[in-house]
């Protein structure tokens, strides 16, 4: 497709990855990694309990002890086995908690960096007031907290982590300003993901519904529930079929939404929220296999969904979807001359009151009211 | 008060009491001033004030300003039972305290989807792809070789309102029409990127896409792309908000603020719209026949009256007051703005200043002398169309009550005869 070099509108473009300098332990940068943490976990002045637990004065915790937090079995069983959070035992359960903790309900993969570990534990490890303040000698024999972030910490990051310098040939763009460069497959393939009604965009994959399961309740379950009924506000998913009509109707991928390929797209560029794109292929299919089994719109078990026969499923809402038509409703009618005089019979009454019902701004508002997710 | 071991203090406070005594202030609070007792005047002019006495701080002190430390209430506000997560959640713009047709960057209203991408803007890059005759990447430093322009636009969540379509719940304007604000942008038009790379012939629509955590998508026809979008890197002067999609964000003029794609990386242009999660399952109106409108881009004629409202009660008693509210269309400019103080029974044209520009906002006003009584505040926007801002009930006699989206219909205020405001419905 793309022929280089291009004689004159060629130019070299050295893309050298450079590592950033390996600081292990350094709680300023936790505090970015801390991102990639908190769509469920809350730390500082005034956190409490998220999907996660909040994580004040965590080290020196014993697992599965932060009061008011309803934890896995298997994290209250580490607790009573003695495991106490520490750099050590953090740094260990972040890279991969699952195998930590087999059973636990976080559902993150873990850090893939051990610089992001150092750096998160380093955080966290502010907001711990006693080991923060504790000097030296006490801090479980480590050395102590202050500087260990810039000393002791074992240098994360190898060098063999930093990408080589690339060469990357760049063809210009031969548009009218010129500006701009040619995109290269790669970096299409990189980025252009998305999948259309029709299959348009479908990667090669498949997945059944069993194997959905397992990935739903690792991955999903934590917000969305085991059933796809949804925790707290987070979206409920299956169910609300036939409740369209109804003053509170439930809108689910099986009940409302017109096309199965946005479920495979959304899942695949933006699940699991705050991991995006963590998942392969295989498994957005078998998870779309178990959205399906979740909606009834499958009963097998061993249903496989596959870049084959995807187009061929159509959603049971899709044809009650149809055209803005806002502009043939009768308020919308050309030429009404708005009244000015006269409009209503007197005494104009209330019939409504936003302070009957007192939301503002804080309190139990109408769940059914906003719908913002 | 008066018990202060300060005697500084205490002598504010008697003076001040003193002079509130001698009634020529009436109920208003001054602040405390330093100096004599019993002043024949307000203490704030006969005596010296701190601030008329000893010198400020210079310059440099704040390299970027901040507002008066008097204006600490003027914040965003969110309403925490309406999402699930702040990471993907709404706040308000506090359009009770602003005048003008400009927000300010800090207090445009914000959106996530997926948290706030922070993006250095030497590691963005904007793609365009799909049906062209050659696939571009764009540096933010070749977009800014390209010719640019600057629109003054609003951009309104199409879920502005959301919560009221079963009757007044919020009371104050900030969250029941603060989805919205109103800049100057700068940016490339977005056709002069589309000519660059050459869009083939059947190339009808667009999909958009941020580089945040949720990859936010939507589809646009082509025809409004090649119209009057902007791909935008500056709001009201300088860099847009972080919150706001720095370094690059997409304007769609007139169209719902969902489009509005933040940290925009990619461009895809198709032959067909790709139903992405945000132009399905969301942002679509739901009908009581149990069928769904899609594709409800442009928002409608609205207005609403921002002064008095729940949060900016009267508080001076009767005589001159100055109602004062917002209108817009996303079909152009707004003609004519009707205000109403007796519920809908006898309107009077308000009197639009300022600019007047095609999907902009615009600033109303209507002087009235009020005489103490009860007022029922209403008002209502025509638009150069000729489309007249309907009532909340001729909206729910067309689409129910579960339509989330696209609630424009007139805002009543209650006023009581002490000047507090209440967000109401009327018959």
């Amino acid at each position: 497709m793309l022929k280089f070099p291009k004689s004159a509108a060629v130019a070299v473009l050295a893309l050298a990855a450079f590592a950033s300098p390996s600081l292990a332990g350094d709680a300023d940068a936790g505090k970015k990694v801390f991102n990639k943490c908190k769509a469920c976990h809350a730390v500082g002045d005034g956190a409490s309990h998220k999907v996660g637990p909040e994580l004040n004065e965590l080290f020196g915790r014993s697992a599965g002890g932060a009061e008011g937090y309803k934890y896995s079995k298997a994290m209250i069983e580490a607790g009573e086995g003695g495991l106490i959070w520490d750099e050590a035992g953090l740094t260990t359960f972040l890279a991969k908690p699952k195998a930590m903790i087999k059973g636990t309900k976080m559902a993150f993969a873990g850090l893939k960096k051990d610089d992001d570990i150092a750096n998160v534990v380093a955080y966290l490890k502010t907001f711990s007031q006693d080991v923060a303040a504790a000097p030296a000698a006490e801090a479980a024999g480590e050395t102590p907290v202050e500087t260990a972030a810039a000393s002791s910490a074992p240098e994360a990051a190898p060098a063999a982590e930093s990408a080589p310098a690339a060469e990357m040939v760049v063809e210009k763009s031969q548009g009218a300003f010129g500006l701009g460069r040619k995109a290269m497959p790669d970096e299409i393939a990189a980025w252009d993901i998305d999948v259309r009604p029709d299959g348009l965009g479908l990667p090669v994959g498949k997945g059944t519904v069993a194997e959905g399961e397992p990935i739903f309740a690792d991955n999903c379950a934590v917000c969305h529930g085991d059933f796809g009924e949804g925790a707290g506000r987070w979206p409920v998913l299956a169910g609300g079929q036939g409740t369209l009509l109804k003053d509170r109707p439930v809108k689910t991928i099986g009940s409302y939404w017109p096309y199965l390929s946005t479920v495979f797209d959304y899942v695949r560029r933006a699940m699991p929220f705050g991991n995006a794109r963590s998942l392969s292929d295989d498994d957005v299919y078998a998870l779309t296999a178990y959205l399906l089994y979740l909606n009834d719109l499958v009963d097998d078990e061993e249903f496989e969904l596959s870049n084959e026969n995807f187009a061929t499923i159509k959603m049971p809402n899709e044809e009650n979807f149809v055209p803005d038509d806002r502009a043939s409703e009768p308020h919308y009618a050309k030429g009404i001359e708005p009244c000015m005089t006269e409009c209503k019979p007197a005494p104009v009454e209330i019939t409504a009151r936003a302070q009957v019902i007192d939301v503002t701004p804080e309190g139990e508002g109408d769940e059914n009211a906003g719908g913002i997710d | 008060m008066v018990d202060s071991a300060d005697p500084k203090r205490t002598k504010q406070s008697a003076s001040r009491r003193d002079f509130l005594k001698a009634g020529l202030l009436g109920g208003a609070a001054v602040a405390a001033s330093a100096g004599a007792a019993r002043a024949a005047g307000d203490p704030l002019i006969t005596e010296i004030q701190d601030w008329n006495r000893y010198l400020g701080e210079g310059v440099d002190v704040a390299p970027y300003g901040k507002p008066s430390e008097f204006e600490a209430n003027v914040v965003r506000r969110n309403v925490p039972w309406l999402t699930s997560d702040p990471v993907s959640s709404i706040n308000f713009t506090p359009l009770h305290e602003l005048d003008g047709i400009i927000t300010p960057n800090g207090l445009c209203f914000e959106r996530h989807h997926g948290g706030t991408a922070v993006i250095d803007p030497a590691d963005h890059r904007l793609m365009i792809n799909g049906l062209v005759d050659t696939p571009l990447v764009f540096t933010m430093e070749d977009l800014k070789r390209f010719p640019r322009e600057n629109r003054v636009y609003f951009l309104e969540c199409a879920a502005n309102g959301g919560m009221e379509w079963k009757g007044s719940q919020l009371n104050g304007c900030q969250f029941t029409h603060g989805m919205i604000h109103c800049v100057v942008y700068t940016g490339v038009p977005l056709r002069y990127l589309l000519e660059e790379a050459g869009v083939k012939t059947n190339g009808k629509w667009l999909l958009a896409e941020g580089a945040d955590a949720a990859a936010m998508t939507r589809s646009i026809p082509m025809e409004k792309a090649l119209d009057d979008c902007l791909v935008a890197f500056k709001m009201n002067g300088e860099a847009l908000r972080a919150e706001q999609g720095y370094p690059l964000r997409l304007c769609v003029p007139g169209w719902e603020g969902n489009m509005w794609v933040k940290w925009l990386r990619r461009l895809e242009v198709g032959d067909e719209p790709w139903a992405q999660r945000e132009e399905t399952s969301k942002y679509t109106d739901l009908l009581p026949d149990g069928k769904a409108r899609r594709h409800t881009w442009v928002m409608d004629v609205k207005s609403v009256i921002t002064s008095p409202s729940p949060q900016a009660p009267v508080t001076h008693g009767k005589g001159p007051l100055v109602i004062s509210g917002l209108a817009w269309s996303g079909s152009g400019t707004i003609k004519r703005v009707d205000v109403t103080i007796d519920g809908g029974r006898t309107w009077q044209q308000a009197r639009i200043d300022g600019p007047s520009l095609p999907k902009a906002l615009h600033r109303f006003y209507l002087d009235i002398n009020w005489d103490g009584s009860e007022m029922l505040l209403q008002s209502r926007a025509i638009d150069d169309q000729g489309l007249v801002q309907p009532t909340k009930n001729e909206l729910r006699a067309a689409r129910g009550g579960n339509s989330i989206y696209h609630n424009n219909g007139i805002q009543t205020w209650h006023v009581n005869n002490d000047g507090v405001v209440e967000n109401v419905e009327v018959s």
